[in-house]
């Protein structure tokens, strides 16, 4: 290749390596702070993305799924009465990328101890389809519900502590039937979950989904929830369910967690918004040191232009030094960044501040997340910022005639 | 190649830079044939670099005609300039400026990079270039490791590895002592008469004038 025809891409590579060893010290300040803010910013991204992956894993894992069916207006009054009745076969309809479904009973209920009560939510479930929920993968003291069938309770552990309980106990439960009329009931606790956030071990009651049914005299149920093993095909997902399931609301995780989906977005936003700061405030100083090399070699540039260098030539080997500058600089801050998430790949304990966590959503063990395509991005807006730095002193550079850059 | 590889007509050039106008050139007349030696001689400001300057097309006169082998220089945009000045004329300055960051070699090779030249065809007629003037030894050296006489060899070097039709070459021996510039000027007169460069010289130094073929005096901006 041969910008400004007549130099090679390499000899202007080479120009620019040499010139930058001209000035050590100088650009050996300037690649450093390109560095430490490449850095900064790497790291912070991948706090950031770690955030958002909790966010967004929490929100899916805690009952909700990439992709839930409703019956309408459930969300607004949840209750049995807004149950409903599925077809059989159902399943054969859902689409092919799933990574699993579970159909439930949902409802809110009041549990009482001997010696206190509490409001919960409690939900039938089938044990074996719960895979796709925290539950799947939660500690269990005692026993697991056995299946569908199973008229036993599962309790989180601060529940149980709340209520001065234990497994193999028994708790009444409280809740309003699908007749209206309100249903009480004794069930023995199976065993005590533990759960990575504070609020479901608080609120969420269990028990097998054919149980809850024959207690609140229906066999509807009020909700399906679907796990994807492709989050980019969600909205395909919604669009196939939607079809199946045209008399219920077909909802996305960020309609059901619209504050999660919030703190994602948001997050997303400050990341570049971030970025687009600090990166800007170095390429003041890349402009800096552009302006002065270049005004120093202005007898150089003048001669090379006598011999024969086009001006197109001259911008371009003002541009690839910016470039350069910057992709070495870039390189040192990523490596660094790389070196430093290394440390704290395996996550960073938060425990301190699980309760703060918990009210955001997020676990007490915090993981970074080292997302490629931040490198990508940094990268490409990096080197687009090296461009745009280059562009004053190359006009500055070209401006000036042969001749007079001579005479200097 | 043209018998006149320059041709100047009533070329005048004037300066307005401090609002008194400097007239640099007036109505100068002038030819250059292949394979002469000439120089430009004259006191300081005589208008002998800016004849030199505008025959090789750094500065623009304000009217008259220059024609460098068949080409109307006054009539070029600036990457027309550029191309003339990378094909069909070297040159050769006061101060050498070399590339401080290049060995002599690539310095040289520089130029033919510009031309588009092949690598090996690159480095072959680079080497021959240096070792024409005795930097067989010195093609690694960078600028700043060389002494002044060795630079402006590696300037002429790089002047002549295009094989240009008109060598220019400003105050060549302003800045070497008189050893020195002997042997540069023994250098050019191999050019000039063994591989029949046309070099034209803007000089006041009385040694250069008595290598040339041919000397012209200017005065005030016009042919004396």
């Amino acid at each position: 290749m041969r910008p400004g025809r007549g130099i090679p891409v390499k000899l202007l590579i080479q120009l620019s390596w040499r010139n930058i060893w001209r000035h050590r010290r100088r650009n050996a300040i300037l690649l450093s702070a390109i560095a430490v803010a490449v850095t900064g910013v790497m790291l912070l991204n991948t706090m950031m993305r770690g955030m958002q992956q909790d966010l967004r894993n929490t929100a899916i894992g805690n009952l909700t799924g990439h992709v839930k069916i409703l019956a309408p207006g459930y969300l607004d009054d949840p209750g049995i009465e807004r149950g409903f009745e599925v077809l059989e076969g159902w399943q054969d309809m859902l689409p092919d990328h799933m990574a699993g479904w579970a159909s439930r009973i949902w409802v809110p209920a009041v549990v009482m101890s001997e010696r206190e009560t509490r409001g919960v939510q409690l939900v039938g479930i089938d044990p074996v389809r719960e895979s796709i929920s925290f539950l799947g993968q939660a500690e269990v003291a005692g026993e697991r519900l056995s299946g569908f069938e199973d008229p036993r309770i599962l309790i989180g552990a601060l529940l149980a502590e709340a209520l001065d309980t234990a497994a193999g106990r028994r708790l009444v439960l409280v809740t309003q039937g699908a007749d209206g009329r309100t249903r009480e009931a004794g069930f023995r606790i199976a065993g005590i979950y533990r759960a990575e956030i504070a609020g479901l071990e608080k609120a969420f009651v269990f028990t097998g989904l054919a149980a809850l049914q024959r207690l609140l005299g229906t066999d509807k149920i009020t909700e399906v929830s679907i796990r994807l093993d492709d989050e980019d095909r969600e909205a395909s997902a919604i669009a196939a369910l939607a079809e199946t399931f045209d008399n219920q609301d077909v909802l996305s995780w960020r309609q059901l967690e619209p504050q999660a989906a919030a703190m994602v977005e948001v997050s997303d936003m400050t990341v570049y918004i971030l970025f687009v700061i600090v990166m800007g405030a170095l390429v003041f100083g890349l402009v800096n040191t552009l302006v002065t090399a270049v005004m120093e070699r202005l007898r150089e540039l003048g001669m090379l232009r006598a011999i024969g260098m086009r001006p197109r030539a001259v911008v371009a080997q003002v541009v690839v030094e910016s470039t350069v500058i910057m992709a070495i600089g870039v390189a040192a801050g990523l490596v660094l960044a790389w070196c430093v998430f290394s440390f704290v790949a395996d996550g960073i304990d938060l425990t301190a501040f699980d309760d703060s966590l918990a009210s955001f959503g997020m676990r007490p063990t915090f993981v970074p997340v080292f997302d490629i395509r931040d490198v990508a991005l940094i990268v490409m807006l990096s080197l687009a910022l090296s461009v745009l730095a280059s562009f004053y002193p190359a006009r500055r550079a070209v401006k000036l005639k042969p001749l007079e850059a001579l005479r200097r | 190649m043209a018998d006149r590889v320059v041709e100047c007509r009533d070329v005048s050039r004037t300066y307005d830079d401090d609002a008194v106008p400097v007239h640099a050139l007036r109505d100068v007349d002038f030819d250059l044939a292949a394979g002469e030696w000439v120089s430009l001689a004259g006191p300081s400001g005589s208008g002998k670099s800016t004849l030199l300057h505008v025959i090789g097309g750094l500065d623009q006169p304000n009217a008259g005609s220059v024609v460098v082998d068949g080409v109307e220089v006054t009539a070029l945009s600036a990457a027309q300039l550029s191309d003339l000045r990378l094909n069909k004329i070297g040159f050769v300055f006061q101060a050498y400026n070399l590339i401080p960051v290049l060995s002599a070699m690539e310095n040289v090779e520089f130029i033919l990079q510009l031309q588009g030249v092949d690598r090996a065809e690159r480095r072959s007629r680079s080497r021959d270039a240096l070792h024409s003037l005795g930097l067989a030894d010195l093609e690694n050296r960078r600028p700043g490791e060389m002494s002044g006489g060795q630079q402006q060899r590696v300037a002429i070097a790089r002047a002549i590895v295009t094989e240009p039709v008109l060598l220019l070459a400003d105050e060549p021996s302003a800045n070497l002592d008189t050893s020195t510039t002997r042997e540069l000027l023994e250098v050019l007169k191999y050019l000039n008469r063994e591989r029949g460069v046309t070099i034209l010289t803007a000089t006041h130094d009385p040694m250069v004038m008595g290598y040339t073929t041919r000397q012209v005096n200017l005065r005030d901006g016009s042919v004396v």
